[in-house]
């Protein structure tokens, strides 16, 4: 199923790629492809907790502002490029990720859905605001040099530092298909994830996977934060617009479907730049966003239906 | 007997709601209008939730009631009263056509789409820049009653009466029935012969209609509106908040909700100028830990309990 | 009905009467308390209303401030007005920062008639919807045109006075959310009209709101080779937009940015050096104005921490001009208030003098025209208008290295 859905998603990414070489916009693939790993890389993390622990964590942006927060506190202190500080970022965000679970979402892991949203809505708002108590709504950005690193191909000088999200991403897919099928611990999250009451009777611990995956996702979440404030400036609300834009990229590629998510973040990376590059359509970009979610969602709705 | 005290009991609750001018100030009835609205617009989404569908919609229909208000009397110089049931017949009638291709999702699929639509409301009211004024909205000539409070106030109370009079409908009727056999088992309630589709629909659209009507009461009391005013997050997130903060499922748990939700961000914000937003998400949390079922839930359980007692001594 | 009708009344006629019983002057102040804005806007009141009581207050009463969250909210604001008027009974109403805001304040506003001093909401739409008979409203803000009319006027003077810079086409690059649209509806219609000046602009999703890609924006805006490229945005965007214009190797003459306020130690990056920027005050005012040295030393002390935002200045300003007022009229009653603060001269920290004159609809306008500053060494100095000139323009824009 998850196979034939992807490959479905790359036969309309290279319909897309050639349109936008058709009417030469080279900058609507590198501007759409820079923008898509952005989107992978934070919303892999989320994907990963909703295909295993199956909760929607409304707090995922706010637990990436942490992150960005943290690694800049870091990196006024003692000088180092947030690339070096990635480890011991991860090492804190998976400690805060872990308590955080352990205080609240296990709490209410037996809840309904609706709990769990409104419960990571809840620590959303707090984080956001505690944030704002102590950093002020001022935004902060440290400038580094190799961030305008360019390329100059005949006429069209572009950016090429935020290639590195897409690198982020697909290290991820690649990393965390690794890990869910060659090693122990992650068959048997894979296992938890299918069917928790199954994996319970065959003995594993479900708690401790769950606990493990929060952890390790708020882990991959903190690099991305930590490389996340080489680009953008940071800001109490700067990772809250990122859930719902997660969380309509794995609905889009479906639960549980991770190199999916890479896939859905292009179509709609390159997608919204394509609109961008015209005049008359600029102001309309952020529709695409919605509209493609809304039709591959019915679009498989119907098919099901079929089938 | 006991059907007929708390009939009496509601009456006089709506008759002390309906007398608040008479003894509140302007700055009282503000807030309260404020809590009626998010109180309506929490009893709406619950009605719907009572078939198991998670709407992420309400901000959307209610932008868009906001929106078709504003414009109806702006550009088709219509009567402020008349363009409140113009709203709330246009968020139906939008409802109604989209139901048919939306109404089959389930579970998150059903959510992300509402969610997705009301983006799209949002973003094609700011891009309709000669129509519906962009990114800065629109101005209306005057308010209703030129602002006097206490008009203001029963405007909106009206909107909460009919809301709660067409939730206890649903309470009460087979749409209950329906409703709750859709949640509880989908595949037997088909086999039962529950026209799920139907019940759906009829949900889907009286909810959006509500919600409509109470964006246009709002915006008829404020005179303007702008993309950001009329999609805002807060009207999703915190109607859901309060609902499950007072007892999903039931007309009273969102009312009970709402007032403590909104009273309690009203007088925070007093004590605590800065910082009252922190403690607003802790309460959220909080109560979520420790009283899953709600406020409502909670005293059902206490009843219950009492109730218990009661048989045992006997 | 008729009873509440009564209560109306009596509350009406209470008011006045409090008022002029002795105890404190009420300042009634809404502000966005969790932004930036707001809270050194609030703040900086406040140190204005210590400064005057310390000095023996006005009349001989003290001056108490009470502030209200407005939480960026149309309602919220709305309901903090009720409030600072029905139950706190204040004599004056002050602050603001979103138009959003104040436009659902302005019914309950009209209801009272108070004295407002009004410190943000620059939309043209809160003055049509104030409507020509708000005689009550003073505007300390300047409106969105007022603004445009005064870069016009200032780009006029600067390449007047500086023959090497020279200006045909511009550049508007805005966020696509209201501040920005305004902005480039202003920008069109002032600096296009004539023929004298050649304006394009495209919008982006601004950082602050989720966006963040200045790649196909600033495509069009390198095609275009501006002689001026502005950007109005939010602080969010100010050093990514620097660093992918550096990327793509986009170098206008006058690199010049327009948000509210700017990002925590913009100064100390390389890229922001020679970057323009429109505002109402900045520290380096300190020199040429002994108000604005008094008003930043007063605050640091005070507070720790450096005023980051013309909010504050602008704040601060507010409650002197309504003690001036108050202490020429000798009463707080409304209309003495309204014909003394007509005659205001304040000699604020924002390095100019205010007055109250008409605008396009409102009667009571204070300051209209901004400044052009740019970033030197790292510190905000103004280069127009020249009478608060604390360095000059350097020309263009450096190169990318």
């Amino acid at each position: 199923m998850a196979n034939k859905r992807n490959a479905t998603l790359v036969v309309v990414l290279i319909i897309v790629a050639v349109a936008a070489i058709l009417v030469w916009r080279p900058t609507v693939l590198i501007n759409g492809i820079q923008a898509a790993g952005l989107y992978a890389s934070i919303a892999i993390p989320m994907g990963l907790i909703l295909g295993i622990v199956h909760i929607v964590n409304l707090a995922h942006g706010e637990f990436m502002m942490v992150a960005a927060y943290v690694t800049y506190m870091l990196c006024i202190a003692t000088g180092i490029d947030p690339f070096l500080a990635m480890l011991p970022v991860a090492l804190v965000t998976a400690v805060f990720g872990f308590v955080v679970y352990k205080l609240t979402i296990k709490q209410a892991l037996k809840s309904p859905e609706l709990n769990q949203l409104i419960l990571t809505f809840g620590i959303g708002i707090s984080l956001t605001q505690v944030a704002n108590l102590i950093f002020t709504s001022q935004t902060r950005k440290i400038s580094f040099d190799y961030v305008s690193a360019s390329v100059d191909i005949g006429d069209l000088s572009f950016g090429v530092f935020k290639f590195v999200y897409i690198v982020i991403a697909v290290l991820m897919v690649v990393g965390l298909r690794l890990f869910l099928t060659r090693t122990t611990t992650g068959k048997a999250a894979l296992a938890v994830g299918q069917n928790p009451r199954g994996a319970a009777i065959v003995g594993i611990d479900v708690d401790k996977t769950y606990g493990f995956v929060f952890a390790l996702a708020s882990a991959l979440l903190g690099m991305m934060g930590a490389v996340f404030i080489t680009t953008s400036s940071i800001f109490p609300a700067v990772g809250s617009p990122f859930t719902m834009k997660s969380f309509c990229l794995i609905a889009m590629a479906g639960i549980g479907n991770i190199p999916g998510i890479l896939g859905a973040s292009i179509l709609l990376g390159v997608s919204e730049n394509f609109l961008k590059a015209f005049r008359a359509t600029r102001g309309w970009a952020d529709i695409v966003f919605f509209v493609l979610i809304i039709t591959v969602i019915l679009g498989r709705s119907i098919k099901g239906k079929k089938a | 007997m006991k059907l007929k005290g708390s009939y009496i009991a509601v009456v006089a609750a709506a008759a002390i709601v309906i007398a608040f001018p008479a003894f509140l100030g302007a700055y009282p009835l503000n807030v309260a209008r404020s809590v009626m609205t998010y109180m309506a617009l929490a009893i709406s989404w619950d009605m719907l939730l009572r078939s198991g569908q998670i709407s992420f919609g309400i901000a959307g229909l209610f932008g868009l009631g906001s929106y078709a208000s504003a414009l109806a009397v702006l550009r088709g110089g219509m009567n402020p009263f008349a363009s409140v049931l113009f709203a709330a017949a246009f968020a139906a009638l939008v409802a109604f056509a989209l139901g048919f291709a939306i109404l089959r999702l389930r579970a998150m699929y059903f959510s992300i789409t509402t969610l997705a639509l009301m983006e799209i409301f949002r973003i094609v009211m700011q891009n309709l820049h000669d129509f519906s004024g962009g990114p800065e909205g629109v101005v209306l000539p005057k308010i209703i009653f030129d602002g006097y409070s206490p008009a203001l106030y029963w405007l909106c109370l009206g909107g909460l009466f009919l809301t709660i009079g067409v939730s206890w409908y649903f309470e009460k009727s087979k749409m209950h029935l329906a409703l709750t056999a859709i949640r509880n088992d989908e595949t037997s309630a088909r086999s039962n012969g529950v026209n799920i589709f139907k019940y759906l629909l009829i949900a889907f659209v009286a909810t959006s209609a509500l919600q409509g009507m109470m964006g246009a009461i709002q915006v008829q009391s404020y005179g303007f509106t702008t993309p950001d005013t009329a999609f805002d997050a807060n009207f999703l997130m915190l109607p859901m908040a309060m609902a499950l903060l007072g007892g999903i499922h039931s007309t009273i748990g969102p009312m009970a909700g709402a007032v403590l939700l909104g009273i309690a961000s009203e007088w925070l914000k007093l004590k605590i100028p800065y910082g009252h937003l922190v403690v607003y998400g802790v309460i959220i949390i909080l109560v979520i830990l420790f009283m899953p079922q709600g406020l409502f839930g909670l005293a059902r359980k206490a009843m219950r309990n009492r109730r218990k007692a009661g048989a045992n001594n006997e | 009905m008729k009873k509440a009708l009564a209560i109306v009344a009596i509350v009406a006629l209470a008011v006045p009467v409090f008022a002029q019983s002795g105890g404190t002057i009420k300042i009634g102040g809404t502000w966005p308390l969790g932004d930036i804005t707001g809270k050194q806007g609030s703040m900086a009141a406040q140190q204005a209303v210590d400064e005057i009581n310390a000095a023996g207050g006005i009349l001989g009463r003290q001056l108490e401030l009470i502030v209200v969250d407005d939480e960026l909210k149309a309602d919220k604001g709305a309901a903090a007005v009720e409030k600072l008027v029905t139950v706190d009974k204040v004599d004056v109403l002050m602050g603001g920062m979103a138009s959003g805001v104040a436009l659902g304040q302005i019914p309950a506003m009209k209801k009272y008639g108070k004295i407002v001093l009004a410190t943000g909401a620059a939309s043209y739409k809160v003055e049509e919807a104030l409507g020509s008979d708000a005689n009550w409203y003073f505007h300390l803000h300047p409106w969105d045109y007022n603004q445009g009319a005064s870069y016009a006027q200032g780009w006029d003077e600067i390449q007047q006075k500086y023959s090497a810079v020279k200006i045909k086409k511009i550049f508007l690059a805005y966020e696509e959310g209201a501040f920005g649209k305004a902005s480039w509806d202003a920008t069109k219609t002032l600096f296009g009209a004539g023929g004298r000046y050649v304006v394009d602009g495209a919008s982006f999703k601004s950082a602050a709101l989720g966006g963040g890609d200045y790649g196909s924006m600033l495509e069009v805006a390198k095609e275009f080779k501006p002689d001026l490229f502005l950007w109005a945005g939010y602080d969010a965007d100010a050093l990514p937009m620097l660093e992918q214009a550096k990327a793509m190797r986009f170098t206008p003459k006058i690199y010049l940015g327009a948000p509210p306020g700017w990002p925590v130690g913009f100064g100390t990056s390389k890229l922001s050096e020679n970057v323009m920027l429109y505002g109402m005050w900045a520290p380096s005012i300190n020199e040429v104005s002994a108000t604005s040295k008094k008003f930043y030393d007063g605050f640091v002390k005070k507070y720790k921490t450096e005023p980051a935002t013309y909010f504050a200045p602008l704040s601060y300003s507010a409650v002197y001009i309504y003690a001036d007022a108050v202490k020429l009229a000798g009463t707080t009653e409304t209309q003495a208030v309204i014909k003394a603060l007509e005659a205001t001269k304040y000699a604020s920290p924002l390095g100019q003098t205010i007055s109250f004159t008409a605008s396009n609809i409102i009667k009571h306008q204070g300051i209209k025209n901004q400044k052009i500053l740019q970033w030197q060494n790292g510190r905000m100095e103004v280069i127009w208008p020249f009478e608060s000139m604390t360095a000059k323009p350097v020309y263009p824009f450096p190169k990318w290295k």
